[in-house]
């Protein structure tokens, strides 16, 4: 490989090389400044016949970003090239970030991040007020929501999701059951498994788990779809057209999730308790029948009735939640892929919090 | 008679003006197109027109009554009078073609007679020449069938303004040349008002009666097509010659 070319450097004049690519620039702009240490000196470029936009930087930088340089001699295609390139008026400084304190301006940062979270709580806030209020208005008018789209919704957040809701939730009983069983097994009390599955899974884990595996699948396709629609200007057209996006599109969508959760719920419940039955019978040999009657002696339906109106709020909360997401996407492609993720932290952490509010209200 | 009058309009992004005191007039029955190099401003004016982007100052008349943006029966009053080809087309891709173009009055007139839908869709699709396609998704339709299967959508309710946003960009010329025609057609047939967003030189000497130049911030020409020529500005002889600046020197 061949070596930079050395650049000539006299008394007073630093001679740069016919060939000045971006491997020799670096080179250049080294002697350049050493040899301005010891003294002014004038920058010549007029042997300068192979280049590229690393030497006009070059030559821009040496013209107006060194001090102690008292003339530059340009010629030939460089000279043509610099006035239609670097001859023209520097285009605006880029903006420095603020001076002062690096504590002061990491506090307001946190600030403004902060101040974005609490507009975005409150537009959300404002969003979930909006939806209930369209739904309410829905259900009495029976207008401004495509026909036949709150069935579309149905089949895809239900029958899609029934057999990935299905299969995660047997598995969580039965590990929940595996985990428990050798514990109960050390103080003789191998039946109360049965009550131990029961309650866990209908009061908590099938709410929970159902919500979680909700937000992956239906509030990320739902804010992907929303998001794209934000994108591609379909949103912007429904307006125009005297249509509510965010009750044209939201209403079938919360309707949907509000008729599917029971059923999801309803199913996932039996799944869980036999994942509990499997283990039950495979460790202690306990019989079917006889968890089941142990069961029903600590849960009942209110049970059933809390974990079902748990996982409906779980379900608005996810929709919601990627609606918002969804619809307040900025306009280019990038911003779909960001805000499905941040759709989906959103919808979790939704569910969070509103089963830690349940837990207070119901325990 | 003006259908649309804006008065010292402000127009932008949050807190960002891209174009500041504009004062013009869109007359009724022709078709006035805004003209200005990319980045310059036009789709957020047409934006705002269109009652999706609130403005940052000033505001318009529309028809003669002032459009408040803070009012939703303002906005509804406004978006019951347009219609709006977006550059994409913007139809809904789980719909059909014919959906697409019925659910304005779907959602309009709900409880509009199924056979009477669709003659309205039907005498839509037809003045756009895609009668035949009504079947069809939007992924199913090239460029320009898009386009003018969003215009039929724009039509169908009988607007009496018609934006259209860069309808020729992304076109071949010679199906740009017949989008041209039909916005000519509907603007003769049915007296129809139209504000056409456009940079395509050879769309404008076709179809615009009145022009609306913005460049850097505002606007810098408003008047009739016929008078450009007479026009001294650097700007607007670029533009509309692509004489380079270079060349006066």
């Amino acid at each position: 490989m061949n070596e930079p070319q050395a650049v000539l450097i006299t008394t007073e004049t630093v001679l740069l090389p016919k060939r000045l690519r971006a491997s020799e620039v670096v080179t250049a702009l080294k002697d350049i400044g050493r040899r301005i240490e010891s003294g002014p000196v004038t920058v010549d470029f007029r042997d300068v016949e192979e280049f590229d936009s690393s030497t006009l930087a070059l030559l821009n930088y040496v013209r107006n970003r060194l001090t102690n340089v008292t003339a530059v001699n340009i010629g030939g295609a460089l000279a043509r090239a610099a006035e239609s390139f670097v001859g023209r008026p520097p285009a605006a400084e880029p903006e420095l970030p603020p001076s002062g304190n690096a504590a002061v301006r990491a506090l307001a940062a946190i600030a403004d991040r902060f101040i974005f979270q609490v507009r975005s709580l409150g537009r959300f806030l404002a969003m979930l007020g909006d939806e209930v209020y369209h739904v309410g208005v829905y259900l009495k008018e029976r207008k401004g929501v495509y026909p036949g789209e709150t069935w579309n919704q149905m089949f895809f957040m239900g029958y899609r999701s029934f057999p990935i809701v299905c299969l995660l939730i047997f598995l969580v009983g039965v590990t929940i059951s595996i985990t428990s069983a050798n514990q109960l097994a050390l103080f003789g009390a191998d039946i109360y498994l049965a009550d131990l599955v029961g309650i866990a899974m209908l009061r908590e884990l099938v709410p929970l788990m159902t919500g979680v595996i909700l937000a992956g699948k239906v509030g990320a396709a739902v804010t992907a779809e929303l998001a794209s629609m934000t994108v591609l200007e379909e949103v912007d057209a429904l307006r125009t057209m005297g249509v509510v996006p965010e009750k044209f599109l939201m209403v079938p969508r919360l309707l949907a999730i509000t008729l599917v959760v029971p059923l999801l719920v309803a199913m996932a419940d039996v799944v869980g308790i036999f994942g509990g039955i499997v283990v039950a019978r495979a460790k202690f040999g306990t019989p079917a029948s006889a968890f089941i009657t142990e069961m029903v002696t600590s849960v009942d339906w209110t049970d059933f009735g809390w974990g079902l109106i748990k996982t409906v709020v779980f379900g608005w909360a996810v929709v919601v939640g990627s609606g918002f997401k969804g619809l307040t996407v900025g306009r280019s492609a990038e911003e779909v892929g960001r805000a499905t993720t941040e759709s989906v932290v959103l919808s979790i952490t939704l569910i969070i919090v509103i089963d830690c509010i349940f837990a207070f209200i119901l325990y | 008679m003006d259908i649309i009058r804006t008065r010292n309009l402000a127009v932008g992004y949050g807190r960002t003006e891209v174009l500041r005191d504009l004062a013009f007039t869109v007359p009724e029955g022709r078709i006035t197109v805004v003209v200005g190099v990319s980045g310059s401003g036009k789709s957020t004016l047409l934006k705002t027109l269109a009652g999706l982007l609130p403005p940052l100052d000033g505001g318009f008349d529309f028809g003669g009554s002032p459009v408040d943006y803070r009012s939703e029966a303002s906005l509804r009053l406004l978006y019951d009078k347009i219609g709006v080809l977006y550059q994409g087309g913007a139809l809904l891709n789980s719909l059909s073609l014919f959906e697409n173009v019925a659910l304005p009055i779907r959602m309009q007139h709900p409880r509009m007679p199924e056979d009477m839908v669709r003659d309205m869709v039907f005498a839509s699709l037809a003045q756009v020449e895609l009668a035949g396609s009504a079947d069809k998704y939007p992924a199913q339709l090239s460029g320009g069938m898009t386009k003018r299967g969003a215009l039929a959508r724009a039509l169908v309710l009988d607007p009496d303004v018609v934006f259209c946003d860069e309808p020729s960009s992304g076109l071949d010329p010679i199906t740009s040349a017949l989008l041209d025609d039909l916005l000519l057609r509907l603007k003769e047939t049915f007296k129809m008002t139209l504000v056409v967003v456009t940079h395509e030189l050879r769309s404008i000497a076709r179809v615009a009666d009145r022009v609306l130049v913005v460049n850097d911030g505002g606007l810098r020409f408003a008047g009739d097509y016929a008078d450009l020529a007479a026009v001294d500005d650097a700007f607007i002889r670029t533009f509309f010659l692509r004489k380079d600046s270079h060349d006066d020197a």
